[in-house]
């Protein structure tokens, strides 16, 4: 495990059917050297498969798989040099973990002295040398996805690929895990694909996540570009939570506009550098409910709505509120437990404002089997 | 068994009776090749061991036993070899056609002996094969492939495909990918398959009778003649050591699966 930097990775028009079905719809990608990339997306969004195409264990229908500008497309798996950690690891039950972790090397015919040096290393990467004799079937699942994370990168790897890394995982260990690997991630400098349909795990992790939705990308950025500028509902929906407000556009300036929705006037204020959109136009905005505000009496903001709590439920650091408003509709919000000025209660009146640069206007998404 | 009522006295009686018609004709054989007399018969005025030394110092009865054995350990190569990759291949592959091929394997089961026999017959003259050990070893080893196919089968139903995939991504090769992560993965039911063909072919008469004659002449086949010529009790004695060389194999195979499951 040497400090040899990264390699980049390109995905060119990358397509894969199965008969009528198509798993895997013209997507692009752009891994840069030492990147961490995360794609992310509901099950059936086609994210494995690709993972899986540059892997070499699924043959593109139609597209490429670059390597430092080198196609790599028609190399069986074996060929490929790339780590892979497996969904539910798929350690080798008939082996210790030292054997686990040197079956790459043996593959190889590296002599027993290089193997065992190797193997040390790769566990102390870990933190498993005390394990090294145990069966994968003696460890935790935590141990054993370190194992799958030694095995997979004890070989230096030009590449890691990650299939639901931490899926098996229940939450505080998976918490423990995203931190270790992404401190792996640093001081190994090697580029990085991860497989997830947990959005934490993308936003905790990732350099940059590419988000699917039927075999579509439909966005790629760096995890706040995403979160705070979502292009789509569906990018709004799934990464993170979001209420939705739909009106028609009344007034723009040089960088927002207002809204009139539901009877209400709202004011928009654009952070990206984009056009307003014309007067009369339907526009779509995302709100996250972390991003309104109780309002005290007198306390004004740029938005303000009033209404009375539906449910109300406590997460420890915070209240979720459903609040049911006039012209509105609807809204979720979520306040800090510890300065929440009042106490939850259905049917309690509040009022709650947000800025103007706190909504962004997202598109509707294209229905699926749509190809424009 | 927890929560579910014991069988009633009808049942258990229906159950111990079935279980003694099916264990019955195998036990009688002990007493009879215990017999004191010179034909087949019960024991009259005591028992006697002088049956199994005939058997075991008598030439034609060990070469034939030794015949048997040399025979069914190259038939089972050639089965569990055969057996073996024919599961493998369709596993891999995983088509409509492979199931086909699967079935197809199964034909030597399902057809029955004496069909095969006389299809050999006819083959095994103009290749010259009649009354050959290699003949009687091609005949056992093909019709034992099914058993191997089964149990072979089974044992990759239950192997996690993954575990080829990452072997594959760490760069091993097929034959490394076999050798080192499928073949120990799918052991127990390669043995089970291999002590099922070995019976098989241990115990096969119908086919021998029609392509051996002198040459070859197996254990089953000394026996038949046996029945068919004189009826000396030594034949009893030779099955009751054939049915527990045979029970031996079987507790061995159990304990083989027992093993894996708890593994």
């Amino acid at each position: 495990m040497s400090g040899a930097a990264g390699h980049a990775l390109a995905i060119r028009g990358l397509t894969k059917r199965y008969g009528a079905f198509t798993a895997v719809d013209d997507v692009s990608l752009d891994v840069a050297q030492g990147q961490f990339l995360t794609l992310l997306g509901p099950s059936g969004s086609g994210k494995t498969t690709i993972l899986m195409a540059v892997a070499g264990f699924v043959e593109p229908t139609a597209g490429a798989v670059l390597l430092d500008g080198r196609d790599i497309t028609p190399l069986p798996p074996e060929r490929r040099e790339f780590g892979m950690v497996f969904q539910g690891y798929a350690l080798f039950p008939h082996m210790s973990v030292a054997e686990n972790v040197g079956f790459p090397l043996r593959v190889r015919g590296q002599s027993r002295a290089d193997r065992d040096a190797k193997v040390r290393a790769a566990l102390d990467l870990v933190q498993l040398e005390k394990f090294a004799d145990r069966l994968p079937r003696q460890l935790s699942g935590g141990q054993q996805q370190r194992v799958a994370l030694a095995r997979a990168l004890v070989f230096d790897p030009t590449l890691l690929l990650l299939d639901e890394p931490l899926s098996a995982l229940d939450k505080k260990l998976r918490a423990e895990l995203q931190e270790e690997l992404k401190a792996l991630h640093r001081r190994i400098g090697r580029t990085f694909v991860n497989v997830t349909h947990d959005q934490e795990e993308a936003l905790s992790l990732s350099d940059t996540i590419a988000i699917l939705n039927h075999g579509k990308l439909v966005q790629v950025g760096g995890p706040t570009a995403l979160y705070e500028r979502p292009r789509t509902r569906f990018v709004a929906d799934f990464l993170g939570k979001s209420n939705f407000l739909e009106g028609t556009v009344r007034e723009s300036t040089l960088d927002g506009f207002a809204l009139e929705a539901g009877g209400a006037r709202l004011q928009v204020k654009l952070t990206a550098p984009a056009f307003p959109p014309p007067g009369g136009s339907v526009v779509l905005l995302s709100l996250r409910p972390e991003k309104l505000a109780l309002l005290a009496e007198g306390e004004t903001a740029d938005n303000m709505v009033e209404g009375t709590i539906r449910a109300w439920s406590y997460l420890g650091a915070g209240f979720s509120l459903v609040v049911a408003t006039e012209h509105l509709g609807e809204i979720r919000a979520v306040l800090p437990a510890w300065k929440a000025a009042i106490a939850p209660a259905e049917g309690l009146r509040l009022r709650l404002g947000w800025a103007a640069d706190a909504a962004v206007p997202v598109e509707e998404d294209a229905p699926p089997g749509d190809t424009t | 068994m927890h929560g579910t009522y014991g069988a009633g006295p009808a049942g258990r009686g229906v159950a111990w009776i079935t279980a003694m018609y099916l264990v019955l004709p195998i036990l009688i054989v002990i007493p009879v090749a215990l017999t004191d007399q010179r034909y087949l018969s019960l024991p009259q005025e005591g028992i006697s061991f002088r049956h199994f030394a005939t058997v075991l110092t008598s030439e034609e009865w060990l070469g034939s036993i030794w015949q048997s054995f040399t025979i069914a350990v190259a038939a089972t190569v050639l089965a569990v070899t055969a057996g073996t990759l024919c599961a493998i291949g369709c596993w891999r592959i995983s088509r409509r056609s492979t199931d086909l091929i699967r079935v197809l394997m199964l034909l030597p089961l399902i057809i029955p002996s004496i069909v095969y026999a006389i299809g050999l017959y006819r083959y095994f003259g103009p290749l010259g094969l009649l009354d050959r050990f290699l003949g009687v070893v091609l005949a056992h080893g093909v019709t034992g492939i099914p058993y191997v196919v089964i149990t072979v089968s089974t044992a990759l139903a239950g192997f996690d495909p993954r575990l080829e995939q990452a072997a594959r991504s760490m760069g091993a090769s097929l034959s490394q990918t076999l050798r080192w992560v499928i073949l120990p993965r799918i052991m127990p039911g390669i043995v089970s398959g291999a002590i099922f063909a070995f019976v098989h072919s241990w115990d096969e008469l119908v086919m021998v009778l029609f392509i051996a004659s002198r040459e070859v002449f197996t254990l089953p086949r000394r026996i038949w003649d046996g029945i068919n010529e004189n009826l000396d009790p030594a034949m009893a004695a030779v099955a009751v050591l054939l049915v527990g060389f045979t029970l031996l194999l079987l507790l061995g195979d159990r304990a083989l699966r027992r093993r894996t499951e708890a593994g």
